[in-house]
């Protein structure tokens, strides 16, 4: 009973002796110690003196299976409950978590004695300076900038309370991988701290409607008949499971703010009085599996957060050791710490193995059947970023046991290990099902990894690797061969035994993908834009890869010539020419250049399209930029010719026309000009762009003269001269001598 | 009292002339004077909306009735030419008139014209 006493205590009222047996396994001073006491006087508290932290029912269960040994039959018949439910912790002591943990939470739970109890919070001054100077010697050892979790958590909790005299964070969020203890802490933490616990898990329908129904009954209400007279305390398990829309009520639950504060905004007051909301005013934990959910992203902010950290083998193990006396099974320390490790510290799962193990007749544990045993295994689907740990990082050598097996084996450390890590290797990446994301992660890191690699062997070796992957997946895609998606988890194994090292490696979000997709649509973009304006003449001879290879970039070479930056009237006839025939490169390739504000202010002519980008390498220096000046006049020039090129083309096209026109004239031109426009009045209502092409023919075919854009043309002697005005009120007089 | 005998030609009825009433002033552009040259054509739409084209102007119309019609009277002047201008009544051959047109109707151009535009290119 040794050990019994060690780890449970007696259940005593004084408060302080508790503390002392405590106080060596915290990592931090003690402060006040009234703090953590159940604000409830001892009387009401429900439990009397326990021998051992067990209920005495229980007790008497336990001593009638010991009692009993080796009759399977009459144990299940008496004793049907769960281990699991059996022992699980009845008070704060017994909890096997870590115990900052544990302290961190009733800390913060006590913050709301104030609001709840009513319990007036003590001043904090004398400790403050014990912990500074605590403080003050860490960080003198340590020199560190930063301030560790520890020391933050603290200051979290030593905030000051807000106008409610709630605390800052109304809600605390555990998170931790399952079988922690997490749900039964907060369960033990808020019996300790005095409160009846209510508990909405993934069980519970969650949506909208009902979960604000459930918490306002939770925080709001209180049961009047009853033992339960304590306030709630809300638990919501399984957080990450819930909806967004619960979620979205929670953190509206949290930041109600009081009718009274609706004054300030005048006509909102009375709205606001209507809705009736209250203010929270008890504590909500929540609890999740993953924190990094993106549905829980908004409520991380104004949470609580305790991360558990994993259980101490050593302690599971002690109380499996119980466990297992108390139920007459017969297992060693080496034993129990290695179905520890095989279940990876989930409390749960151990305590379910051994019932199973207990209901199988199996009273005498080894570690063989332990290593061998497949049951009591929980499925588990790691993250990204874990996954990628593994697959860089060696395993680390397993202990050797101290009654090692004669069939384990030492001797089967070297290739059964490597088959193992194999096998171990598979197995995670099939669970992890993301294979893209994955395969991106290691194409990024792979090349950060230490690796004594002199021949850069092991990089083609890996590079092969992806090839292969890349076919598959082509494969697969190609004619939906989905049987061949197998063969991807070899990819990440083949690079676990080619790359993997002792350190702990540094994993980067893959982001090169992405950015290379961007980078090649903005390209082909810019190509694209360009090709597409191209004169017919010049664009059937060059093509996307073409001119991408071969010409671009001697092309923005060509188009970049020594010039003056002075008016072009000035310039000599070679330079004129040499303008000329830039002009001319720079309208066949679709090229100019187009005014750009830079962020700063300032205006800089920038190609159009911009196709500098699509030949420019990272590294090497950017080549020869014309001035502002040349680019502005090149760009003026350019237009230029393209309008006039236009006007020409345009004018071919009309005088080809009227050439079949000529044949038919018989009378008189200008007569021919009116009737041939008129008759197209007379057909149709008249538009005058319908004139157009008739006039054109007409006019063109008296001589060609100069065909002025935008400008009408009448060739007829007579004008008409209109005068602006009303012509009701016109009078004018008439003599009698005009009609002689 | 002055007496001016206006008389029409037997038989049917004179003929019956349209008027053009334009507001604005028709000029020469070239100073070769009016006379003789073509002013425009004049058309009618499907609707009877007049439409007449001067130079590069298009005017809309439309065709009103006269409240006081007008009628065109040639002069036949009695006096010889040589002797001297003295009024002399009950002469043999008095200046008369005849009406050569009645006017009843006329077309109004009331609205400002529009302006004929050729050869606008697509893209500049």
């Amino acid at each position: 009973m040794q050990c019994l006493i060690s780890l449970w205590f007696l259940t005593a009222p004084k408060p302080k002796k508790r503390r002392q047996d405590v106080v060596k396994k915290l990592q931090f001073g003690v402060e006040n110690c009234d703090d953590i006491t159940p604000p409830s006087s001892p009387e009401v508290y429900d439990r009397p003196a326990r021998d051992g932290g067990i209920s005495p029912e229980l007790l008497a269960e336990e001593q009638k299976d010991s009692g009993v040994d080796g009759d399977s039959g009459e144990d299940e018949g008496l004793s049907s409950r769960l281990w699991v439910d059996q022992f699980s912790p009845q008070h704060y002591t017994d909890l096997l978590s870590d115990d900052f943990t544990n302290r961190c939470l009733l800390k913060w739970l006590k913050l709301w004695d104030t609001v709840v109890f009513g319990r007036e919070r003590k001043p904090r001054s004398t400790p403050a300076d014990v912990r500074s100077n605590f403080t003050n010697a860490q960080n003198q050892n340590q020199s560190q900038r930063f301030k560790t979790k520890s020391q933050m958590t603290e200051e979290i909790l030593e905030a000051e309370l807000d106008q409610y005299k709630r605390p800052k964070f109304k809600v605390a969020l555990l998170s931790g991988p399952p079988g922690l203890g997490k749900t039964t802490l907060a369960h033990i933490i808020a019996k300790h701290a005095g409160y009846n616990v209510v508990e909405i898990n993934a069980s519970d329908d969650r949506s909208a409607e009902l979960f604000q129904k459930r918490i306002d009954t939770a925080t709001q209400m209180k049961s009047v008949l009853g033992a339960n007279e304590k306030p709630n305390c809300l638990i919501i398990d399984e957080i990450d499971g819930a909806p967004a829309a619960a979620i979205n009520i929670l953190l509206a639950t949290l930041n109600r703010k009081d009718s009274r504060e609706g004054e300030e905004s005048g006509g909102n007051a009375l709205k606001k009085r209507k809705k009736k909301q209250s203010v929270l005013l008890r504590p909500i934990i929540c609890i999740c599996n993953d924190l990094y959910v993106p549905a829980l992203r908004p409520l991380r902010q104004q949470a609580f957060l305790l991360t558990f950290p994993q259980t101490l083998p050593s302690r599971l193990a002690q109380r499996l050791a119980e466990i297992t006396r108390r139920h007459g099974m017969k297992a060693d320390t080496g034993t129990l710490m290695a179905l520890c490790e095989k279940t990876d510290n989930d409390i749960r799962a151990c305590i379910n193995t051994l019932q199973f193990l207990h209901s199988r007749g199996q009273k005498h544990l080894d570690q063989r059947s332990v290593n061998s045993i497949s049951v009591g295994l929980k499925d588990q689907n790691k993250g990204l970023f874990s996954v990628w740990q593994e697959i860089f990082q060696l395993p680390r050598l397993k202990r050797k046991r101290i009654g090692g097996d004669s069939f384990g084996g030492f001797d089967e450390a070297g290739p059964k290990d490597g088959t193992q890590r194999l096998q171990h290797i598979l197995h995670l990446v099939s669970s992890n099902g993301e294979h893209e994301k994955l395969t991106q992660g290691l194409y990024d890191n792979f090349l950060s990894m230490k690796l004594k690699d002199p021949g850069m062997l092991g990089v083609c070796a890996g590079l092969d690797w992806m090839c292969f992957s890349d076919l598959l997946n082509e494969c697969v895609l190609h004619g939906q061969n989905y049987s061949l998606m197998r063969y991807f988890p070899f990819l990440p194994a083949a690079f676990h035994h080619l790359y993997a090292a002792n350190s702990v490696p540094r994993i980067n979000y893959p982001h090169s993908n992405y950015e290379a997709f961007t980078k090649t649509q903005h390209t082909k973009n810019a190509l694209l834009a360009m090709l597409n304006d191209i004169p017919p003449a010049v664009q059937s001879r060059i093509s996307i890869s073409c001119l991408c290879l071969d010409i671009l970039s001697l092309l923005l070479d060509l188009i970049s010539p020594k010039l003056r930056p002075v008016n072009p009237q000035l310039y000599s006839t070679r330079e004129k020419q040499q303008l000329y025939d830039l002009i001319d490169t720079m309208i066949n390739y679709n090229l100019t250049y187009r005014q750009d504000r830079t962020p700063e202010g300032q205006y800089t002519y920038v190609l159009e399209p911009n196709v500098e980008d699509v030949v420019h390498f990272p590294g090497l220096p950017p080549r020869r930029q014309l001035t502002y000046q040349v680019k502005q006049l090149i760009a003026r020039e350019t237009e230029l010719e393209r309008m006039r090129r236009v006007e020409r083309a345009q004018q071919k096209r009309n005088s080809q026309k009227d050439q079949e026109g000529k044949k038919t004239e018989v009378k008189k031109q200008t007569n021919r000009n009116h009737q041939q426009r008129l008759e197209n009045i007379v057909k149709q209502t008249v538009v005058e762009s319908r004139l157009i092409s008739l006039l054109s023919a007409g006019e063109d075919g008296k001589g060609g003269g100069v065909v002025h854009i935008g400008k009408a043309v009448g060739n007829s002697d007579v004008w008409f001269r209109f005068n602006e005005g009303v012509s009701n009120a016109v009078r004018r007089n008439v003599y009698i001598r005009e009609l002689l | 009292m002055v007496q001016i005998v206006i008389s029409s030609k037997a038989g049917e009825g004179p003929a019956e002339w349209l008027l053009v009433e334009l507001q604005g002033e028709v000029v020469s552009r070239q100073n070769t004077g009016l006379a003789g040259n073509l002013m425009g054509d004049l058309h009618y739409t499907k609707e009877g909306v007049p439409v007449l084209i001067v130079g590069h102007h298009i005017l809309y119309g439309k065709q009103v009735k006269l409240e006081k019609p007008f009628a065109v009277l040639m002069k036949h002047s009695g006096l010889p030419r040589d002797e001297e201008e003295t009024m002399e009544t009950n002469q043999e051959n008095p200046t008369s008139y005849t009406v050569s047109a009645l006017i009843k109707k006329k077309l109004i151009f009331k609205t400002r014209p529009k302006p004929i535009i050729t050869n606008v290119p697509k893209k500049v």
